[in-house]
């Protein structure tokens, strides 16, 4: 059997894993309960977690951290253990050790918050992540303490059983993003239409009541308000939810499934989850027809601008 | 009854008292009080019924139960808004308003896609289960410790207000 097969077998199991699912919304519970708890800034504060001041999510950078602090610090121990290293090689691993703990609590932090939203498959297999994490983490303290209580080899074995299980979640970390694609943009970003088309009659259209609508295949939605008619993507970058079933709060567009709020005029998301701007369009009115076009975001909206157009 | 009706039904309660709570004055303090912690109490009964009940009933029939989880997650953080918001504030219809579109999509997806696919269940489990949704509905009604539930999660939110 391949190593592919072996591990694929492994993540199909943890994604079967149905009994998952009642302590996954539990946590979730206890978490949202705890951002009650931080009032008003709750908001705020899983905003930055999720990474939305930064464009997209905040834990894939982070969990390098832990990740190379403890990858020096197996390094350190094995010099140590064997004789090479030299004296203060024992404390530079405590340091490198702390380091990655430190890191670890962050990246558990960021990582909960994005977790809150994940959807079947990909919440069990999270859910697992976290576990194994949390016993990284756990082994990590533990090893800390021992080489403070001089206990060094025993904190050696400890650090590295952590690194062990840190290496097994971290493929599992993999699976997330690259196959669940959490965290990934799911804007549709194709750049069309290049044309101004018509999409709709504005006779249609119901002041501040979004209204879903297919731009040459590329869904989008439109809103008519103060600023006139405006167009965005009609897919949530988050998570792909329909925005043409979302809604208006303080004149920002509200997704329907996770409450990230998006700028109409610029795209930006105002609240997360989302961490990526929906793409805009221009629009005109010709014979009571509303056009769209995709905003130039290079030369001109008819520029051909990738491999792709160019090889048509 | 059979369990999408209980719950239709609930949700016209649900969305009805939303209704009547955007449309008072800021004149009408006291109703505003009332109608919100009414709807607190109902939408925290009507969360718990459907945990507790109709998801666990549905996964082999629905796809659709993590959106379901992710929107009563999404209900519950717009009711603390409306909760820290005080009833003579100028955001507080809007913030109630927010709400209102947030359940009403909710309902709207659970009453045309997730009960026309619980239908799958047949007849006699969906009464079944529409029985012990009343029943839970009515104990949870008069339960102290749901009572408790309530007021400790609307002081803590008081508390957290700033």
């Amino acid at each position: 059997m391949t190593v592919r097969a072996v591990l694929e077998r492994a993540v199909h199991a943890i994604e079967r894993w149905q009994v998952l699912d009642a302590p996954g919304y539990q946590v979730e519970h206890g978490l949202s309960l705890t951002f009650l708890l931080a009032g008003r800034r709750a908001r705020q504060l899983q905003d930055v977690l999720h990474g939305v001041w930064f464009g997209h999510p905040l834990h894939p950078a982070l969990v390098t951290l832990p990740v190379g602090a403890w990858s020096a610090a197996l390094l350190l121990d094995g010099l140590d253990a064997t004789g090479r290293g030299g004296p203060g090689t024992g404390r530079a691993a405590r340091t490198v050790v702390k380091l990655g703990v430190g890191g670890a609590v962050a990246s558990a932090a960021t990582g909960l918050t994005d977790w809150q939203h994940a959807h079947d498959e990909g919440r069990r297999v999270g859910l697992v992540h976290g576990a194994l994490n949390s016993t990284a983490l756990a082994l990590y303290t533990w090893s800390l303490a021992d080489r403070a209580r001089g206990h060094a080899a025993r904190a050696r074995a400890s650090a590295a059983a952590g690194y062990a299980i840190t290496l097994t979640s971290a493929y599992l970390g993999g699976v997330l993003s690259y196959r669940y694609r959490l965290g990934t943009d799911h804007a549709d970003r194709r750049n069309e239409p290049r044309r101004f088309t018509p999409v709709l009659d504005e006779s249609d259209l119901v002041e501040g009541r979004p209204v879903a609508v297919d731009a040459d295949g590329v869904p989008l939605v439109l809103v008519a308000g103060d600023a006139g008619v405006q167009a965005v993507g009609g897919i949530c970058p988050h998570q792909g939810a329909p925005l043409g079933e979302g809604w208006l709060h303080q004149g920002e567009l509200v997704c329907p499934w996770h409450g990230s709020r998006f700028s109409l005029d610029s795209g930006e998301p105002a609240q997360g989850p989302a961490t990526a701007p929906l793409p805009c369009y221009e629009t005109r009115t010709r014979d009571g027809r509303v056009e769209v076009r995709r905003r130039a975001r290079w030369r001109t909206p008819t520029a051909v601008t990738t491999v792709e157009e160019a090889s048509r | 009854m059979k369990a999408d009706d209980v719950l239709t039904a609930h949700h016209d309660v649900l969305r009805g008292l939303l209704r009547d709570l955007a449309g008072t004055t800021d004149a009408q303090a006291d109703r505003r009080e009332e109608l919100r912690e009414e709807f607190l109490r109902q939408i925290e009964i009507h969360a718990q019924i459907e945990d507790e009940i109709f998801y666990p009933a549905v996964p082999d029939v629905s796809p659709l139960l993590s959106l379901a989880h992710a929107e009563h997650r999404q209900i519950d953080d717009q009711v603390a808004t409306v909760l820290r918001t005080p009833v003579d504030h100028p955001q507080f219809v809007a913030e109630v308003r927010m709400l209102e579109a947030t359940v009403r999509h909710h309902t709207m997806e659970e009453e045309q896609r997730m009960f026309p696919q619980s239908h799958a269940l047949g007849d006699a489990r969906l009464e079944e289960l529409g029985r012990q949704l009343q029943d839970r509905q009515r104990e949870l009604a008069r339960s102290g410790g749901m009572r408790l539930l309530i007021r400790l999660k609307r002081a803590t939110l008081r508390l957290t207000r700033a």
